[in-house]
């Protein structure tokens, strides 16, 4: 083994003797580890706690046939310079999950808001979840994997008798 | 002496020293600094950008404009004083360009503004768009 990886397996061990987690190195300063919804904000106050400061990115991956959103947390470690990617799954017809601005503030509300938007995934504990660049948005949430963007555009964009237009109904 | 109509006078007066107001969204900007630059260097057609759209005669929109950003075009217009003038620049405010098919961007801006004179290209070079300009400085001066 790297000798330089060392503190990743202390890291990862750490949280495997106080959490049910999956996890693995993926490589030099890189660790992946999903954990069960239920225990998110568990672990990731203690996370916070252990160094893990900076709550880089949130984001959504949308599993369509497993009928799941995964959730994934990038997080940054000035003090070990170690990247942690955390994830957790939801299920995709009733997407809740517990809000991390409670341990990350500012930095984690500007996200959820706007996964709110593009996914309708719901934070629970977020108070300000309206929308951010989709004003006036009456169409599905646009980024999820089953939303024909196409068809939608065609509906609200496009005229079929224009003959500037026909092409786009072929 | 020719006498002109009330329309033409004002007119003049606008062509004399035209004021723009820049409204761009997206890489429309980038790709127009070359204008206000020594080498195509709009100002020696009176050309100036101002900062206020009450102070501006001309109103530039360039690249795509969503549904959020025409809202605040729309504004901007609103805010000008007459006579006024909506140049579009580029593609994508004619038919959407590359987001054509984008949920989120609006396909022809004429149905949101009055737009005065479209210039294809994506982008626009300087040329086209001094061509469009004196294209309006023709016509100005054709009216009587």
């Amino acid at each position: 083994m790297n000798p330089k990886e060392e503190r990743e397996v202390e890291i990862l061990e750490d949280i495997g003797s106080k959490f049910d987690v999956e996890g693995k190195i993926q490589r030099e300063r890189r660790i992946w580890i999903s954990i069960d919804n239920k225990e998110l904000i568990k672990l990731c106050g203690w996370l916070k706690n252990q160094g893990f400061e900076h709550l880089s990115a949130i984001s959504v991956t949308d599993w369509v046939k497993e009928g799941r959103f995964e959730v994934t947390y990038h997080l940054w470690s000035y003090k070990d310079k170690i990247l942690l990617t955390l994830k957790t799954k939801v299920d995709r017809e009733k997407p809740v999950i517990k809000s991390v601005i409670s341990i990350w503030e500012e930095s984690a509300q500007i996200h959820e808001r706007e996964l709110h938007e593009l996914f309708g995934v719901k934070f629970k504990g977020n108070l300000d979840l309206s929308s951010l660049f989709l004003e006036d948005w009456h169409g599905p949430p646009p980024f999820r994997k089953d939303f024909d963007w196409r068809e939608y555009v065609r509906d609200e964009f496009y005229d079929k008798e224009n003959e500037r237009e026909k092409v786009y109904y072929d | 002496m020719v006498k002109r109509s009330k329309k033409a006078k004002t007119m003049r007066k606008l062509i004399k020293a035209i004021w723009i107001f820049n409204w761009f969204n997206s890489c429309g900007f980038t790709e127009l600094v070359p204008v206000v630059g020594s080498r195509w260097d709009m100002e020696r057609f009176g050309m100036i950008i101002v900062g206020s759209p009450r102070h501006a005669d001309v109103l530039f929109i360039a690249g795509y404009q969503t549904l959020k950003s025409i809202k605040r075009a729309k504004r901007v217009y609103e805010q000008m004083a007459e006579p006024r003038v909506v140049i579009a620049l580029g593609s994508c405010t004619m038919t959407g360009g590359m987001y054509w098919d984008s949920y989120n961007t609006i396909k022809r801006l004429e149905d949101y503004l009055p737009v005065t004179i479209y210039i294809p290209g994506c982008p626009p070079r300087p040329e086209a768009i001094f061509e469009a300009c004196e294209k309006i400085f023709k016509h100005v001066k054709e009216l009587e």
